[in-house]
């Protein structure tokens, strides 16, 4: 071991140096703490409204900021593993920001925060139930058809889904971080990428239904942990390195803050629910193979005939790229895009050179694609 | 035998068991700490003290096993002999002699699991045992899922090891190659990065992945123990048990299922006068889905009701 004591060689100046700088960081840290309020570290603060409502589920329309460039409103559909806040986690990290800012009309649907006595409810409740009224009323307020669907990772298995059961009612799908093939994670065979699948798949069906008989639900701290596992030194390092790092830097402190404020905000994801996520798309891999059936019905992909962008992060973990891409030879549809963004799964919505790429891509793409689209008029 | 004597003897064992396993675990941390110090050629062992594993943490874990071991066979003996004189129901003391027998508890099989539920399931005499067999039950998970949290974390203390050895290998390969760290920043930096890859690896072990799937399931089924024990004190005492108001909930649930297809049904056969609720009530445009399609998900919600 005298070879690894060689190894370090720290001189004293440098260590007081060293400590110097750690002192004063942790210093002027502790003065932001102070000076730091609940307020400052609001998220999702774009102004909309309310302009539908069942049990737990809200519907709420952005306000416009300016001039309509693309006349089809937007539908963006959060999955129920964490929170559409994700989209809008403060004013120079928002793609809502960034759509409205180029005259996309957006709405966004919340799914609440699922309890106990909400455990019963599957993903068809979610997808032909609440997410089709959204669509529905949409449609009827506007005068419209069809309107675009914008899901975000499991909010777009949501929007493909929905899209495959109802094509005649969906001008375009915009799919961003969705897994379509559950199993493809196994091609990649990056270190780190795809643990959620293997993790899932390494559980027995039977598990998991003790799981959710014993909780009622898949609790969000339980997902939280799963998560947290598949990052685990940045996990354990996350408060003692990560944040002394940024501390004295407001404007980091601020980011690194309202990132923990949407981490920390995890619902739970309904029991009945969860358990067709976990095993009919995590475990059988239902999605891809055609043989998800919702409401009766088996979701048929070559039935999605509509234009689709598919954007994903070209360094996600928990959607590796390849699970993703496989939408490709799957969909019926002729216009099919990708659109690969540098980042990781949050980093591509989150990250400061996302945010010239996410927003700006799809609002491009959507005017391109929204060129027969004629709103009557909107409903107010 | 006095049930009340019975319980106090569980709850001494239970006792022991946690302070035992709480002292092992102790023991493979401090050991880390030293082991890792020692690896990194370093005296202070606090600079890695919480993420750094050790043989001689395994040992004392062994160690710790053993009292527990012992002091768990003690106690056994003591209930089984007790349990022995008791004749009033001989089939019921051998089941659960057998039952306080340590080494169905660490054992790998599934025979103590068989005979619980076979308690638990199968026939009863009158109200004899009941509730003791709801607390054996609860223990039973208790013991299971600290087990496996042991089982589990021997096989991340491995990682930690295995990352302690290549980290020790780098700073080797770089005392060789004359490229010496300079800062605090770079060692941690590498171990970091070290440490990561290692237990990424880990991760996608068999290993890792059969011994948390198994304490997945024992914190499960731990849960479902406890609610068993609640509910028979919340019929006891007629509150509402968890089993009742999950009944509530589905018929709630498949209720609001049939009122959407039914509202859906009833938009489509009159297309003229739609309504929707919420905050904005706007006049309707033009109706939706055809009713064929309304019909099949009537259809399908009352099927997914079942599920």
């Amino acid at each position: 071991m005298s070879e690894v004591s060689h190894a370090i060689r720290i001189k004293p100046e440098q260590a007081i140096a060293e400590a110097k700088a750690l002192g004063e960081k942790i210093a002027k840290g502790a003065k932001l703490f102070e000076e730091i309020r609940d307020e400052d570290v609001a998220i999702a603060t774009t102004p909309k409204d309310e302009v539908w409502r069942q049990d737990k589920v809200t519907l709420h329309r952005y306000r416009p900021v300016t001039e309509q460039t693309v006349k089809t409103p937007v539908l963006i559909v959060y999955g129920m593993v964490g929170r559409y806040t994700m989209a809008d986690l403060q004013e120079d990290r928002s793609l809502v920001r960034n759509l409205l800012n180029r005259g996309v009309d957006l709405y966004v649907v919340d799914w609440g925060n699922p309890s106990r006595a909400d455990r019963w409810l599957t993903l068809d409740d979610y997808i032909d139930g609440y997410l089709a009224e959204c669509a529905r009323f949409i449609r009827e307020r506007h005068g419209l058809d069809k309107i675009n669907l914008l899901g975000i990772c499991e909010g777009g298995v949501f929007t493909t889904c929905y899209a495959a059961l109802h094509p005649e009612t969906v001008q375009t799908l915009v799919l961003t971080i969705t897994p379509i093939d559950f199993h493809a994670d196994a091609r990649e065979e990056r270190l780190g990428f795809g643990f959620i699948n293997l993790w899932t798949r390494s559980l027995k069906p039977e598990d998991i239904d003790r799981l959710i008989e014993a909780y009622g639900n898949l609790p969000g701290e339980f997902m939280g942990s799963v998560f947290s596992m598949m990052t685990p030194m940045r996990t354990l390092t996350k408060y003692n390195l990560d944040l002394i790092e940024v501390m004295d830097d407001k404007k980091k402190l601020l980011n690194f803050l309202r990132m923990e404020k949407w981490i920390a905000d995890r619902p739970h994801h309904p029991g009945e629910a969860a358990k067709q996520w976990l095993k009919d798309l995590y475990q059988d891999n239902k999605l891809v193979k055609g043989e998800l059936e919702l409401g009766g019905r088996k979701v048929d992909l070559k039935a999605i005939t509509m234009p689709v962008l598919n954007v994903f992060a070209k360094d996600d973990h928990i959607i590796p790229p390849a699970t993703t891409q496989a939408l490709r030879l799957c969909v019926g549809s002729k216009t099919y895009q990708e659109l690969p963004l540098p980042g990781g799964h949050v980093g591509v919505f989150v990250g400061g050179k996302a945010q010239g790429l996410l927003g700006p891509g799809i609002a491009n793409w959507l005017a391109e694609h929204d060129r027969d689209a004629a709103p009557r008029h909107v409903q107010q | 035998m006095n049930p009340f004597d019975a319980m106090q003897n569980l709850a001494d064992l239970w006792n022991k068991g946690g302070k035992a396993y709480l002292t092992a675990q102790q023991g493979l941390f401090t050991g880390m700490a030293d082991t890792m110090a020692k690896a990194a050629g370093l005296g202070d062992k606090a600079s890695f003290q919480g993420f750094t594993p050790d043989t001689q943490g395994f040992e004392a874990a062994r160690q710790d096993f053993a009292k527990l071991w012992s002091s768990a066979s003690e106690l056994s003996s003591a209930l089984t002999r007790t349990l022995k004189a008791d004749q009033a129901n001989p089939q019921v003391a051998a089941v659960l002699a057998k039952i306080f027998d340590p080494r169905g508890w660490l054992g790998a099989t599934n025979e103590v699991d068989q005979t619980l539920q076979r308690m638990a399931e199968g026939p009863q005499l009158a109200d004899l045992w009941n509730t003791e067999r709801k607390f054996i039950a609860v223990f039973n998970a208790w013991t299971a899922m600290r087990r496996h949290s042991l089982e589990h974390n021997k096989v991340v203390l491995e990682a930690w090891m295995k990352a302690a050895g290549a980290f020790a290998k780098l700073l080797n390969e770089r005392a060789d190659k004359g490229e010496a760290l300079e800062s605090w920043r770079e060692v941690l930096a590498l171990w970091v990065e070290t440490a990561n890859e290692v237990l990424l690896e880990t991760q996608r072990s068999e290993a890792f992945l059969s011994t948390q799937r198994d304490l997945v399931k024992a914190s499960s089924e731990l849960r479902l123990a406890q609610q068993d024990l609640a509910e028979f004190y919340s019929e006891m005492f007629g509150y509402p048990t968890r089993t009742e108001l999950d009944d509530v909930h589905r018929t709630v649930t498949e209720l609001r299922r049939e009122l959407r297809a039914f509202k859906r049904e009833s938009r489509a056969s009159r297309p003229a006068v739609e309504s929707t609720n919420g905050a904005a009530r706007p006049t309707p445009r033009r109706t939706a889905p055809i009713s064929s399609r309304s019909k099949k998900r009537t259809r399908a919600a009352k099927a997914g009701a079942s599920s």
